[in-house]
This record gives C-alpha cells, structure tokens and sequence, in this order.
C-alpha cells in the first residue's frame, strides 16, 4: 500500500495535503490487513480468472440488485466466442436448469441472491410452517447476537426489515405483497441494503458461536483471527462471500442452500461435467428434520456462481 | 437519507458509559449530521494526559457510509496528517460496517494513537521520523500533546476559540468558562453534559 505522501518522502512536505480520501491507506487496528480470497473451487490460473471478471464486472454498471428472470440461453450466449469448456458445461447446465436470474456484482450478490430466492421461494409456495421456523431461527440469532456483546441498537432494525418482509410474502395479511412488489422491494436499496445487513449479522454471529468450527477454514483463507475475519470479511458491506459465509449463513437459518460452478475445471478423465456443492445446514432445525424422512433433501435455493460472482438458478 | 433514530440510540448509549470509555460524542447543532467526538490520549503514550477533539460528519448513506472522521487538535502521529488531521484507517474507509458505531469508531482511532502504523502512513515525515528516530518522534508527540491538546495551557481567548470550534455557542462558552473558573476541561464537561 503506498499513500499518496510517500511520494514526497525524504523529510520534504508537499506544499499542500492531500484530501483524507486515500484509498489506498488502510491502517487496521487490527494490525492484519486480510487479502479476500475467492477461492471456490476453481483451479484457474490468475489471468483466466481475472478475464473471467472482467467480463462479468462489465456488465454490473446496469445490473440491478436482482434482474429479470432469463432464459439460460442468454448466459451461453454471454460465452458465445468464450472457452469451449464453458460453454459444454453451459449446454450441461440447461439440461437441468431452465433460467437464471444475474445480480449486481458488488461484493453482496451473494446475499442479494439468497434474499429473493428465499422470499420468492416463499411467496410461491405460502409455506407457512418454513416461516414459523425461520422465524425461530432469526430469534435464536438476535439472542446469540446480544451474548456477544452487539448494541441492540445497531442490528434491531435490520432484523426487523427482513422479518416484515417475511410476513409480507404470505398471502391473507393486511401487507402482503404481489410477485411485482417483492421484485420491485428487492431492487429498492433501502430494502435490499437492510435485508443484506440482517444476512451479514446472521452470518457473523453463527460463525463466532461456532468459532472452533470455523477457524480451520478461515486460518486456509487468511491469517485472521475469527473475530477479525468477522470484522473485516463478513459485516463491512461489499465484501464477497466464501464457502464460509454460506456455510455460516445456511446453519444459522437451517436453509440449504445449492451453489453450482461455472469455472473452467475439468475432470481429468477428460469428461466435463458441471459441479454443485450443497451447503445441508448442520444445526438451526433444518426442514425435513422433524418428519424423520430420510430421503435427501433438495435445496430450494440454487445459485450459480462464476468465480468472483453469484446469481440465482431456476431448475426446470 | 442519515438514520439520525439511530444517531440519538448512538449519543444515549455514548453518554451512558462516558466514564468507563471516557469517549463523548456532542452535536454541534441542533442537525445531528455534525458532531464532535472527543477522546483521552491513551496512558503510556506520548499523547497521555492530552484530550482530543475530532470532527465528524455524517454522510447521507449513515450507517451504510462511514462516518467522516478528522482530528480537529494537532496530532503528530504517523498515521494522522499533522497537516489537516486526516485520519488513516481501514474502519472509516472500506472496512466500515453498519455494526460499528461512533463510539466504537472513536475507540478505534484511540487504539491507532497507542498502535501507530508507520508502514501504512497518512504522514510520511512522521513516519520516517518514527522509524528512524523513535526518541525524538516520542518527545514531539508529547510537545504537540502539551501544546495542543491540553486545553489549560492556553489564554482565555484561546479557550473560548477551541470550545467555539467544538460548536457550542460563543455566549454559552464564555458563561460556563466563567462559572467553572476558566478551567477549560471542566467546562467542556458541563457543555457536553448540557
């Protein structure tokens, strides 16, 4: 990191100061600058991966928080004079999925995506009882938040937003809303910034209380402490999550969750095929658990993510 | 659009425990979008016994956007420009999170005045000075502390001046000087606690 003054080192003042602005000073009290990573799955090299972004970050300018639902044809044709290995496994993919819905890359798709699959998920099928239990969740949450020590203040409303949002997309309320409504809250930033705050203090809270789990992963993506990695990696707005985040985030709410890979890997016995990895949440009363069926439960919440970036997957 | 519902839950729970934290936060107006914080130099550091005022405002996205945050006293401190008392730290620029406050912002800025960063500077010279020549970066500090940041050493007029800069009315600076004694640290107190 260079600030602007060292420039002008050599005992020399410039003549005038620079506005406080500097970005590219960050002094952490933490004495632990933390490099994100985003290693999911993908075995690519730096400048693979950074084309990769590159043509995923050019299309954010006019993405809104969450778009319309498309075709998955329009992904393969994002890749349509790309690398032939994303396309077969684009071909793979619409097999088996018939949409996609893109998010803004701005460091929160991840929860932008899971909001509205969640509550979409929801209002679709009026499924009360996941509600119920959801909302146990979020209470045990706020507990657990208040034994670590957070103000009251500085997270209440934000869980407040998201449970309203809840009741919102049940029908028979005074304030239900309609399909349009919940994509038109999802794109309001005053909703969605709230929704992805409440995400984030979930999130945090589930992996401080489970600390012992969680610093092996986290000691793999940085040298932090998981109350540092928490601080710097999962409550500033904007920071991109990682396996750990989605585990956190799934066990916490009991939702699980399926995130698909569309990377460049391939087997080494020359087949290609498309990977999925299914965060199954560990504690937080997942559905299912109660009616002791033992058949696998499929995650109603499919995202797809491409190195740096999550949007959201409709199966067929 | 600042939160300022939340804003007041920040000043009730700062005022609460001033004590313990010895960390003030005090509007400047009625309009909550500008406020003084004011934090003690910590013990065994060169900036010991000084008080320190920083001025902060509020940006319309509050709590989503970092609160600004800059040293109205002179600090010479490696990470704080000795200059315009620019502050050089991760929590009020891209590691800000809606779960920080105010307060815990202040004693994150305490923190840095007891862990100075010199690789990471806001202030070259001082930094250099504090890598090559630790003694004396120790004694300017604490001359910039004796001479800035400890409010008794100056004339009345002067007094008047820092408390106004602070952004309490002038008339109601010089009667609490007034009825304090004209000691200056007891009279920000009774200023601050209305």
């Amino acid at each position: 990191m260079q600030n602007q003054e060292e420039q002008v080192a050599d005992g020399k003042r410039a003549a005038f100061e620079f506005e406080p602005k500097g970005e590219d000073c960050s002094s952490s009290i933490l004495g632990n600058s933390i490099l994100h990573s985003d290693g999911v799955g993908a075995d690519l090299t730096q400048q693979q991966q950074h084309e990769e972004e590159l043509a995923i970050s050019s299309l954010q300018q006019n993405v809104p928080f969450v778009g319309d639902k498309e075709p998955l044809s329009a992904l393969a044709a994002e890749y349509q004079s790309g690398s032939p290995i994303l396309i077969e496994k684009i071909k793979i993919l619409s097999d088996q999925y018939a949409a996609i819905r893109r998010t803004r890359g701005d460091g929160n798709c991840f929860f932008r995506g899971f909001m509205f699959s969640y509550l979409e998920h929801i209002l679709l099928t009026q499924d009360r009882l996941e509600v119920d239990r959801v909302k146990n969740n979020v209470e045990d949450c706020r507990k657990m938040l208040q034994s670590l020590g957070y103000v009251e203040f500085t997270f209440e409303d934000f869980f407040s937003l998201f449970l309203e949002q809840l009741d919102c997309v049940i029908e028979g309320n005074e304030s239900s809303i309609s399909y349009d409504e919940l994509l038109n809250r999802s794109r309001d930033q005053s909703v969605s910034d709230y929704v992805v705050m409440f995400f984030r203090f979930v999130t945090s809270g589930e992996i401080q209380k489970r600390s012992e789990f969680f610093e092996p992963f986290i000691l793999g993506l940085t040298n932090a402490t998981v109350e540092q990695f928490c601080k710097s990696a999962v409550e500033p707005m904007g920071e991109e999550s990682d396996h750990v985040q989605i585990t956190a985030l799934s066990d916490a709410l009991g939702v699980p969750i399926r995130v698909v890979y569309l990377d460049r890997s391939s087997c080494d016995t020359g087949g290609i095929s498309v990977n999925h990895h299914d965060f199954i949440p560990a504690t937080g009363n997942p559905p299912n658990a109660a009616d002791g069926s033992s058949e696998t439960f499929n995650p109603f919440i499919t995202l797809l993510y491409r190195p740096g970036h999550y949007d959201i997957l409709y199966p067929k | 659009m600042i939160d300022f519902s939340r804003v007041q839950k920040e000043l009730q729970e700062c005022s609460r425990d001033i004590e313990s934290s010895g960390i003030r936060v005090t509007p400047k107006s009625d309009n909550l979008g500008r406020l003084t914080g004011i934090i003690p130099g910590p013990t065994g550091t060169p900036y010991e016994g000084g008080t320190f005022c920083i001025d902060i405002t509020l940006p319309d996205g509050y709590p989503f956007e970092p609160p600004k945050m800059q040293f109205a006293t002179k600090v010479w401190h490696p990470n704080i420009s000795s200059q315009s008392g620019a502050i050089c730290l991760d929590i009020l620029k891209d590691q800000w999170s809606p779960a920080l406050t105010l307060k815990t912002a202040l004693l994150s800025v305490q923190a840095l005045l007891s862990a100075p960063q010199p690789d990471d500077p806001q202030d070259a010279v001082v930094a250099q000075q504090y890598i090559k020549e630790y003694q004396t970066f120790v004694g300017t500090a604490r001359y910039w502390t004796e001479t800035f940041a400890k409010v008794s050493s100056l004339g009345v007029e002067e007094k008047v001046q820092k408390l106004v800069e602070m952004g309490f009315p002038e008339s109601l600076v010089r009667s609490t000087l007034e009825a304090v004694g004209g000691d200056e640290n007891l009279a920000l107190e009774k200023l601050c606690s209305g």
